[in-house]
């Protein structure tokens, strides 16, 4: 029974990890993870961050018919 | 013996698609229960992917799990993100998942349901799916690049500028030909015109909220936006019963047409943070959610589908659209089977997230047979009603005339019977003054997913909650594409005039975002006024022009695919791109000669051209109604000249293709391929 909770948990824990991700709620957290680890440059902060993806993001075709 | 287990696994499953398949094909005389159509799609889905995706993979595109991908080797946490392959899947699919599968088959169902459904399940196994995963394979070996950017390097420098093209006209053309599908599903309906009207604050609030208060936390500013619309949706039964409000927001079609062509522009000139995108957020959970209840309530309620295997309209004479199953069968069906407009997704941001090249089958090929899955569905839905209620939602005025009595008797005549009452009850039911003429296929598979819901939860009490939900939809998530199409198509004007002018291509420059804005939305709003006065309802004449142009934009994809795969020496299996490139070929080149060229003036534009101009040379049009039909006869050679530029395109694309090809299997030219260089992955096994 606890491990079939635990399991539970786990399989919880992923499915949230994962809307985050879909939906780009977690966007920015990859994103800062990513600039502390290769760029000595000061990072974004969330709001700029936040515009700038968004300009790249709907610059290109991103939704079908 | 657990390979045995496999084998006998696999076999029942296919036989259940076989038998699945056969039932469904040769039943006849009484209604066919639809958990027939679930399984023939679902066994066949898993047979495809099981044998032929794996074929493609092992053979045709030798995937290497042991290259690293763009996404391992320039990974900067902005565009190049290694994503987690089921979340990459949902990200894939809500990118090509759009109102063309739920459209396209509602429209062509007017041949009955057969042709149709056997299209959407072939055409995705052997077509759509093969084009999305070799172009998504094609894209991670080339570093992400787009469509366009293969098509100039691998085929020629014309062959670029022609997808380039091509893909604006398309662009134009599928802005004005959904936007025509919300004005033919919100005119005289004060409740789904209140509840689309409001998802415009709502998204400017979340605009706000996001950018100013919890910037980038996408996800509770949807769970407040997703609970918002709801609430709108309900609140619209409130002002269609209020004699003031319903006043107010009872719009004609050429009012609603001009008041969408105000909103494209707003969309594409204001900054994206504003409106589109948390619009997007919106239509993004609504649309899973919607998908998902449909399939759950298709599952649940199990209906009878009413409407026959085919119908008499196979000769051609169809009130929603003129022409015979082929070609037109399969270019009304497009998205949900194969669609052009997936190979900018899949050379767009797909490629840039991929993990490992091994996931491009299940992100490429299987996406896609989701999407045919929600085109089989949409097929259920709008089969489910009694064929004549389908006809009498879904033909124009013209043909049908404007009464529920004068409806109900022709299309009883066709052999299909209905009464006036029934189509003004069915329209009191939903909370609608009237469903007849609303070609277009948004409100019949409203109606068709209404029934399917409330039969599920609520029952009749609730049918038109359901009926407005479906519509709220089907309008939001049209409009995200309208404003998304909108903004790209202003980039690719921005970057065309850039070349004839240098200032014009600076993308920040206030002046050329206004003009570039005025020049996209005046393109597809022109088609979409067009569609909006024209007699035959708009639908006949700009759904085929869509479908002509979507599906060359796939012939497009399928030439620059085989031409790779020819550079990579891949001949033995070049039928994989070959085939259904040719098939595309002869599909939309026979449409686009029929809509030019056709003596039956329902379906040739230059012959419904000419009858009309023969009638006013003879004066039988009305002093009232010359200018009207003056202007129609401009619109309909219009509509020929547009098609036969897109005719055009491919056929130089094609040429361009063969001399490549020619000089590659005579072996008179080294072949040159831009594939980036095989790296590494420094990733265990695994990752």
């Amino acid at each position: 029974m606890r491990t079939l909770w635990k399991q539970l948990q786990g399989s919880l824990r992923n499915f949230w990890r994962g809307l985050r991700q879909w939906s780009g709620d977690s966007a920015y957290e990859t994103y800062l993870a990513c600039a502390t680890r290769e760029s000595a440059q000061k990072p974004m902060s969330a709001a700029e961050f936040y515009v700038e993806q968004l300009n790249r993001k709907y610059s290109r075709p991103n939704r079908c018919c | 013996m657990k390979r045995l287990l496999q084998i006998l696994i696999w076999t029942a499953v296919a036989a259940l698609g076989a038998v699945a398949l056969g039932t469904i094909a040769f039943h006849r005389g009484e209604p066919i229960n639809a958990t027939w159509f679930v399984l023939a799609a679902a066994c066949s889905y898993l047979v495809a992917y099981r044998l032929y995706s794996a074929f493609i993979a092992a053979k045709l595109l030798a995937l290497d799990n042991t290259r690293a991908t763009p996404a391992e080797r320039r990974d900067d946490g902005r565009d190049f993100v290694p994503t987690n392959k089921w979340v990459l899947f949902g990200h894939h699919f809500a990118a090509i998942a759009g109102p063309g599968p739920l459209v396209g088959p509602t429209l062509a169902a007017q041949f009955g349901y057969l042709p149709g459904t056997l299209w959407l399940i072939a055409g995705a196994a052997f077509a759509g799916c093969v084009q999305d995963f070799v172009i998504l394979f094609c894209s991670i070996r080339r570093d992400g690049k787009t469509l366009g950017e293969m098509a100039r390097d691998e085929v020629s420098k014309r062959g670029g500028l022609i997808a380039q093209l091509a893909v604006l006209t398309i662009m134009i053309i599928l802005l004005a030909v959904v936007a025509l599908v919300v004005v033919n599903a919100l005119k005289s309906s004060p409740w789904a015109t209140f509840t689309l009207a409001m998802t415009i604050p709502i998204a400017l609030l979340l605009g706000v909220y996001l950018r100013y208060f919890r910037p980038g936390r996408v996800l509770e500013a949807s769970f407040i936006g997703v609970a918002l619309v709801l609430l709108v949706v309900v609140a619209g039964q409130w002002v269609a019963d209020s004699p003031y409000l319903a006043k107010v927001f009872t719009l004609g079609g050429v009012t609603l047409a001009f008041a969408i062509i105000a909103y494209g522009f707003a969309a594409s000139a204001l900054p994206v943070w504003l409106l589109l995108a948390p619009r997007d957020y919106l239509s993004a959970f609504i649309k899973a959610g919607a998908i998902f209840s449909l399939a759950a309530g298709i599952l649940l309620v199990r209906p009878q589908v009413l409407m026959p295997p085919l119908t008499r309209f196979v000769d051609g004479s169809g009130p929603v659209f003129a022409g015979k199953i082929f070609p037109f069968c399969f270019i009304t069906i497009a998205c949900g089977a194969i669609s052009g407009f997936h190979s900018l997704i899949s050379s767009g941001t797909t490629p840039k997230m991929i993990q490992r090249e091994g996931h491009a089958r299940f992100i490429g090929y299987g996406a896609m047979l989701l999407e045919s899955f929600v085109g089989v569905m949409a097929m259920v839905a709008a089969c489910a009603m009694p064929p004549g209620v389908y006809f009498a939602i879904n033909s124009p005025a013209s043909i049908v005339g404007a009464t529920p009595e004068a409806a109900a008797a022709t299309i009883s005549s066709w052999g299909y019977p209905l009464s006036g009452a029934t189509m003004t009850g069915l329209a009191h039911a939903v909370g609608e003054q009237t469903l007849l003429n609303r070609a277009g296929g948004a409100p019949s598979l409203a109606v068709g997913m209404a029934q399917i819901f409330s039969s599920t939860i609520g029952g009749d009490r609730l049918l038109s909650i359901w009926y407005h939900f479906a519509i709220m939809f089907e309008a939001l998530f049209i409009l995200t594409v309208l404003d998304a199409g909108t903004r790209v198509g202003r980039f690719m004007i921005q970057e065309l005039g850039g070349r004839v002018w240098k200032p014009m291509g600076r993308m920040n420059w206030m002046p050329s975002i206004l003009l570039s804005s005025a020049l996209i939305v005046g393109a597809w709003g022109y088609f979409l006024y067009q569609g909006v006065v024209d007699p035959l309802g708009g639908i006949n004449s700009l759904w085929p022009l869509f479908g002509i142009s979507n599906q060359l934009l796939a012939a497009v994809a399928l030439v620059v695919a085989t031409t790779i795969l020819l550079k990579m020496g891949r001949l033995k299996w070049i039928w994989v791109t070959l085939v259904p490139m040719a098939w595309l070929v002869v599909i939309t080149m026979t449409a686009s000669y029929q809509k030019i060229f056709s003596a039956n003036a329902r379906i040739g534009f230059l012959s419904q051209a000419n009858a009309m101009a023969a009638q006013l040379a003879a004066g039988k049009v009305a002093a009232a109604k010359i200018a009207d039909t003056q202007r129609n006869i401009f619109n309909l050679r219009l509509d020929a000249v547009v098609t036969a530029v897109l005719a055009a395109m491919i056929l130089v694309l094609l040429m361009e293709a063969l001399g490549q090809w020619y000089a590659i299997l005579s072996r008179s030219k080294e072949p040159v391929m831009q594939e980036t260089p095989y790296v590494a992955t420094q990733w265990a096994e695994g990752d």
